[in-house]
């Protein structure tokens, strides 16, 4: 790893290690980017998390925290991943498994209370369940609010906006309206990867036109021609445009 | 680093000699003064604009500097307080959010009058950063009617001392504003 | 009569003992109370004085910037990670800009390396002014927040030469940091070292840690065991002062943390009064650290010099037309990380900051979620205040060190 992020022990053996200590609860074990990552078998998660803990050789004691993850596409749509952290090996390792909106995933809050808010906020950002965790109230967003705002579906400025009421004397919810929309550019080039038409290029006849053969080359042109240096429309002396944007203000400004 | 006191403050900013002659004389010659009472309120509210800490996110901080020894806004009569019975402006210091915009306009409701709104920052002026988010007002004047508005991601202690300052100059010129 | 006025009051008595049986009742601190240090609401559920359940409600400053992120190039994303802890910001981008090291297998150079850890070490002088100068005025005294608020001004003085802005820095780039630092301003650090802080900060601290005061409010207060601490997820000063000697910087080095040397501090009871005093000794050894990163420091380039990643600067661009040619594709396009997830954690001054980080491979993060340290402390408001005092809860908060910027993101 040239990369000078945070040296911890090595993977060596660890995957290993794991593989004999959960057996057939571990799916998937991978070793990326100098991390390992294990899947487990999402009914059996207590199980697994248990025998990290408590095996020798493993030793995670303790949990840093649980991340949703969302992939639309997919049948079962959301990871959610544990990041455990060892002091005595002085290791990290990640848990993952997969659910998705229905299947709820067993809660670990009986092996570390912290897990209380972690999937709190796993359940309020994806609205994934977990059983056996008695408290799952939303915890980040608004009293009231609808929907689960990471998930890839849900549009980056929500569904609604708050504004004072002066005739309800109370702050009320509306439907959002943007003075300006979010500008969101794809990067791609359009000479290669763009699947969409460019603005203008409807006009174009689908089928490409052949151009018409030159019948006279082109020389340079003369002022005469390009009219350069004449008087243009609109820009002679004392004319106006008709609507200017800018109106001066009148007196001596705003701050008299 | 540091202030600068050896050199003379820049032209403009010094008090007004002549008029302050004027008074001195007028308190030598006569022994009293004549004033509207409305101006008298309007004078003594610039020298005492009680604020109330409402610190909601990063600006919050700079809101703490600028009280602190080196910016020391007290010498301008403004004074935190942390009931809004008390005060007098109410600096909105950060990113407003959907499930604190009751809480903030139970708080503006809560002052007595004359009161006065000074928004500090992008995101209180007008969501800044945040301005296409599901959970942020887009802006504080949704919420409550804002007088001064001091720009910046956040602004620095001096454009929030400057803000107090065009505050004050503000009430000198139209009185308490009627909502 | 007494029965009139019990049945007024519709008392419930005791029929074995003849007392009147009084019942806990509910009282809401914050969200806008000035020892709540930022916009949090406690629920607190009280028996007389004593506090018998804590619910905080958090979130009143979610400003959704996970969703944000996920919209923005990966150079875009960096000055939110400013405004995540907004009292140690250059703590939170380093993080960030380590994650996408590590996922780009990036090569920074020895420079860089020292500016980032230098930097880091002067936020954390600056986050534990902020922290402690706080502690000590809700518990009762005001100077030593003055003079603390002075080192902090000059903190804010050495970012604004380095990078421009007082707090919001935006200096960490990955690849290193944006602009090197003029020499004037090393030797400035260095002399400021030696005499101010010393001298403020060990006169503020004298005023305060061995007043009777002081300790009467924080000794014996929300006291945490080891295995506690394990299992809520506490972590940096929180669970050092629990009496384990755990850090990432000393562990899990990152950056040139292991080419310097310096001290953990550890408590032995785990109280609100350890948790002061180790937050004290950091300060020192943050001193010691900068020191050695100044003496140290090498020559030579401070951002990578892979032009994919790293913008070339302003003057190449005026010579070449490749640099010209990267400077577009960077500051528009902005740069592709390959594919892969890693969860990047660093020592911030409130404990565990860490990253999590997906890619698609793409010029957009995936998908980052921060593992926020004021999350798992707070989570844990409820068993250490319980059976104290009302009034001991500004002591407890204070001494969690929570900023909402990163619990509520």
């Amino acid at each position: 790893m040239r990369a000078p992020a945070p040296r911890y022990a090595a993977n060596d053996g660890v995957i290993e290690a794991a593989k004999a200590a959960l057996g057939d609860m571990l799916v998937e074990a991978k070793d990326a980017v100098g991390e390992v990552s294990l899947t487990v078998v999402r009914e059996k998660l207590c199980d697994a998390m248990i025998a990290l803990r408590d095996t020798p050789g493993l030793e995670y004691q303790q949990l840093s925290e649980i991340a949703g993850v969302d992939y639309p596409q997919r049948p079962e749509r959301f990871d959610v991943v544990y990041q455990l952290l060892s002091f005595t090996r002085n290791h990290r390792i990640r848990v993952r498994v997969t659910t998705d909106e229905e299947k709820p995933v067993p809660s670990v809050t009986d092996i570390w209370p912290v897990a209380g808010w972690l999937e709190r906020e796993t359940y309020d950002m994806y609205g994934v369940l977990f059983s056996g965790n008695d408290d799952l109230r939303r915890i980040l967003t608004d009293y009231g609010f609808q929907g689960h705002p990471l998930r890839k579906d849900f549009p980056m400025t929500g569904y609604v906006e708050v504004r004072y009421s002066e005739e309800a004397k109370r702050v009320v919810y509306e439907p959002v309206s943007l003075a300006q929309d979010f500008r969101n550019f794809d990067f791609m080039s359009p000479w290669e990867g763009a699947k969409y038409v460019l603005p203008g290029d409807e006009k174009a006849p689908a089928a490409p036109v052949p151009t018409p053969p030159v019948k006279e080359a082109k020389t340079t042109d003369t002022p005469a021609q390009t009219g350069a240096g004449q008087p243009h429309p609109g820009n002679q002396p004392g004319e106006k445009p008709k609507d200017p944007d800018v109106v001066p203000t009148k007196g001596e400004g705003q701050n008299k | 680093m540091g202030v600068e006191l050896s050199a003379p403050p820049p032209a403009g900013t010094l008090p007004d000699v002549g008029f302050l002659n004027d008074i001195n004389a007028e308190i030598s010659d006569k022994g009293f003064l004549v004033t509207s009472t409305e101006e008298l309120f309007q004078w003594a509210r610039t020298g005492s604009l009680w604020w109330m800490t409402f610190g909601l996110a990063c600006c919050a901080v700079e809101m703490i500097h600028v009280n602190m020894p080196r910016y020391d806004m007290e010498r301008f009569g403004a004074a935190p307080r942390a009931s809004p019975r008390q005060s007098d402006v109410m600096i909105v210091a950060g990113t407003l959010c959907n499930k604190m915009a009751p809480a903030l306009r139970r708080v503006y409701d809560q002052m007595s009058e004359p009161k006065y709104v000074i928004s500090m920052g992008s995101c209180a002026n007008g969501g800044g950063y945040y301005h296409y988010s599901y959970s942020v007002v887009r802006g504080c004047d949704r919420v409550v009617p804002v007088d001064i508005y001091v720009p910046g991601c956040p602004p620095t202690a001096e454009a929030l001392l400057y803000g107090v300052m065009q505050l004050q100059r503000k009430i000198r010129r139209i009185g308490s504003l009627d909502r | 009569m007494s029965d009139t006025v019990d049945k007024i009051m519709e008392r419930d008595i005791d029929p074995a003992t003849g007392d009147t049986s009084i019942a806990n009742y509910t009282i809401n601190f914050g969200p806008q109370h000035p020892a709540a240090h930022g916009v949090l609401r406690l629920v607190t559920e009280l028996d007389g004085e004593i506090i018998e359940r804590i619910d905080p409600h958090v979130g009143l400053l979610h400003r959704g910037t996970e969703k944000l992120i996920e919209y923005k190039t990966y150079t875009q994303a960096l000055p939110y990670f400013d405004r995540f802890d907004y009292c140690s910001p250059l703590a939170m981008e380093h993080s960030y800009v380590l994650a996408v090291e590590k996922l780009l297998d990036l090569e920074v150079p020895l420079r860089g390396q020292y500016l980032r850890v230098l930097f880091a070490e002067l936020t954390r002088i600056c986050n534990h002014m902020l922290n402690l100068g706080s502690h000590v005025m809700d518990v009762g005294a005001m100077t030593p927040n003055l003079w603390m608020f002075e080192i902090r001004e000059d903190c804010l003085n050495f970012f604004e030469r380095a990078s421009g802005a007082r707090m919001h820095s935006n200096y960490y780039r990955v690849g290193g940091v944006r602009q090197d630092v003029p020499v004037k301003l090393l030797n400035d650090i260095a002399e400021w070292l030696d005499t101010r802080l010393p001298q403020l900060f060990g006169d503020a601290i004298s005023l305060v840690a061995e007043n009777r005061i002081f300790k009467q409010r924080n000794v014996d207060i929300a006291i945490v065991s080891r295995e506690d601490a394990i299992k809520w997820g506490f972590s940096g000063p929180m669970i050092r002062a629990a009496g384990i000697p755990w850090d990432i910087r000393r562990a899990q080095p990152y950056d040139v943390y292991d080419r310097v040397d310096f001290e953990i501090p550890v408590g032995t009871r785990g109280d609100c009064y350890d948790r002061f005093m180790v937050r004290v000794e950091e300060v020192y050894q943050s001193a010691r650290i900068i020191k050695q990163c100044i003496q140290d420091m090498p020559e030579g380039p401070v951002l990578t010099l892979d032009r994919k990643v790293g913008a070339p600067k302003r003057g190449e661009m005026k010579q070449s037309m490749e640099a010209l040619i990267h400077h577009f594709k960077l500051f528009t396009e902005g740069y592709h990380v390959p594919a892969g997830e890693v969860y990047v954690a660093t020592e911030s001054p409130k404990g565990e900051f860490g990253v999590y980080l997906v890619s698609d491979g793409t010029n957009k993060p995936y998908r980052c979620k921060v593992r926020p340290t004021a999350f798992s402390h707070l989570q844990a408001m409820d068993f250490m205040s319980r059976g104290h005092m009302l009034a001991d809860i500004t002591a407890i908060l204070g001494a969690m060190d929570i900023v909402f910027g990163e619990c509520d993101r």
